[in-house]
């Protein structure tokens, strides 16, 4: 299977199934979608597969043109870089059978907040449940369950989220001394993340942070009225002026690596590449802004005529993204980044995010979920620190989740960049796992196509 | 070649035969809280 696309110039050939990319040109292009069909139907003679494409596809390009390029394919073809086939299938019941570890909790270690963001799935803090912090006891249950379910792995997360986790931030100390007692005894390394408005951030609590937390996640929006507007105090009073100078001491200690400024925006901030670089503008270079995900009913919700505009934003940033590169001024988008030689293999390209059988979300009493996106929906609730997993069958269920059991993505050529999506995603808008979130799906594709589109663009450059 | 010019080889089936392994980051620990990430995550033992 092959995806190809034009994007800012550059004509783009993805061999989905092998992961190798093609920049070609306009003859290449034009000839390459019958001789895909061909191809696959077995012809492999340049003479045929020249005068077929005369034939059939009327093409403004002489014949030694388009015998060139149908060539230059069949080259490709052999080596094995182009209309490779999708042999990931019939390995997908060994996957299915794997035994999975714990590798990652999210510990939800306060369910309170000091902001009012409008947009949050958590219930400005709350989970639409009580308020709560976690306690030590039940953090360390947590911590003691995850060290007990990770079999051989030896990379242990856990990421410090809420609510606000800097409203029971003695907690966090405590669990993280507690983390570390646990690692030569048990032969485990915990990689801690805190994420955080910035709110309560200190001085103090800065020089913890860079001591012992690997990744650091900032909250903040972009714009200072677009980052007011939907992160708010309890008061109606905007945040961005207390958090922006907070948030770039943080990036700057850190040497501007290992933290994301994160944001989120909704169809108050269609033009969200401003906010990108805003961001940037301000000093941050590592940024990740995402679509905000929210019942379609609410005002701030993004919807499928937002799409046009969206993809010229991502468009638009891209080209910016290149732009600054070039000029030695950059900046790292998260949803641009791609590692196109390397990346993840094939088994993680399969199985996603790990959500409910690597990756669990913890409350602060101590209950076990998929992930933090399903935390307060009891049909998901999967068992407790004190006794673990109650719940197999949901286990189960994510376990046999991967990009084949979703019908939408069986012939989608990004299916190997977000290996399925968000499950959560895809509940809130089919109330089954087993789906896809459209308008999410439309968004990722058109990353991925910049993404790559950015990568020929520098390697232009480069060459 | 004259019409194509190849930015990546990759052989992603090569990955099936050592991969797996699972010491790699959960994506959505990395930044990304609503929406799955995977592609752009670093493979553990290239680190």
């Amino acid at each position: 299977m092959i995806h190809q696309y034009r994007n800012n110039g550059y004509n783009i050939v993805m061999d989905v199934n092998s992961g190798s990319i093609h920049v070609v040109d306009d003859v290449a292009y034009d000839v390459l979608p019958l001789a895909e069909q061909l191809i696959e139907e077995g012809v492999r003679d340049a003479d045929t597969l020249t005068a077929a494409v005369e034939v059939c596809k009327k093409l403004p390009y002489s014949r030694e043109e388009i015998r060139e390029a149908v060539e230059e394919l069949l080259t490709l073809t052999r080596e094995g870089t182009l209309f490779t086939q999708d042999l990931y299938e019939d390995y997908i019941h060994l996957f299915k059978e794997r035994q999975t570890v714990v590798k990652a909790l999210c510990l939800h270690i306060a369910h309170d907040c000091n902001l009012a963001c409008r947009y949050c799935f958590a219930g400005e803090g709350e989970y639409h449940g009580k308020r709560a912090l976690m306690s030590f006891e039940v953090g360390k249950k947590a911590l003691d369950f995850l060290v007990a379910n990770s079999g051989n792995r030896v990379n242990l997360e856990v990421d410090f989220f809420g609510g606000e986790p800097l409203l029971n931030w003695q907690v966090v100390k405590d669990l993280v001394a507690y983390g570390r007692s646990l690692e030569e005894p048990h032969h485990k390394k915990f990689r801690f993340t805190l994420t955080t408005n910035g709110v309560l951030l200190n001085e103090e609590i800065l020089e913890f942070v860079n001591r012992e937390m690997s990744n650091v996640v900032l909250s903040i929006d972009g714009r200072r009225e677009v980052h007011d507007r939907m992160r708010p105090f309890a008061g109606g009073q905007g945040s961005y002026d207390l958090v922006v100078p907070k948030f770039l001491e943080t990036a700057k200690s850190r040497g501007q690596k290992d933290y994301y400024v994160r944001g989120t925006f909704t169809r108050n901030n269609l033009d969200f590449s401003r906010d990108v670089l805003h961001l940037a503008d301000l000093g941050f270079e590592q940024i990740s802004v995402e679509p905000v995900v929210a019942d379609p009913k609410e005002p701030y919700a993004l919807q499928p005529e937002d799409l046009p505009v969206l993809m010229e934003e991502y468009d638009t940033l891209a080209r910016e993204l290149i732009k600054r590169k070039k000029e030695g001024r950059g900046f790292n988008f998260f949803h641009f980044m791609i590692d196109l030689s390397g990346g993840p293999c094939v088994a993680k390209r399969l199985s996603g995010c790990g959500s409910g059988t690597e990756y669990l979300a913890v409350t602060p009493w101590g209950d076990l979920y998929p992930c933090h996106q399903f935390v307060g929906n009891e049909d998901f609730l999967l068992g407790n620190v004190d006794e673990g997993i109650c719940r197999q069958d949901v286990v189960e269920q994510f376990r046999k989740c991967n990009v084949y059991s979703r019908e939408k993505c069986r012939r989608c050529f990004a299916r190997f960049y977000c290996s399925g999506g968000c499950a959560a995603n895809a509940y809130h808008s089919h109330g089954t796992i087993n789906d896809v979130y459209e308008l999410g799906c439309e968004l990722q594709k058109k990353r991925v196509e910049c993404a790559i589109m950015i990568k020929a663009a520098l390697a232009d450059e480069e060459g | 070649m004259k019409h194509i010019k190849t930015l990546v080889t990759r052989d992603l089936k090569e990955s099936m035969k050592k991969g797996g392994c699972g010491e790699c980051q959960t994506s959505c620990q990395s930044a990304c809280k609503t929406s799955c990430t995977v592609g752009n995550q670093t493979c553990e033992k290239a680190r």
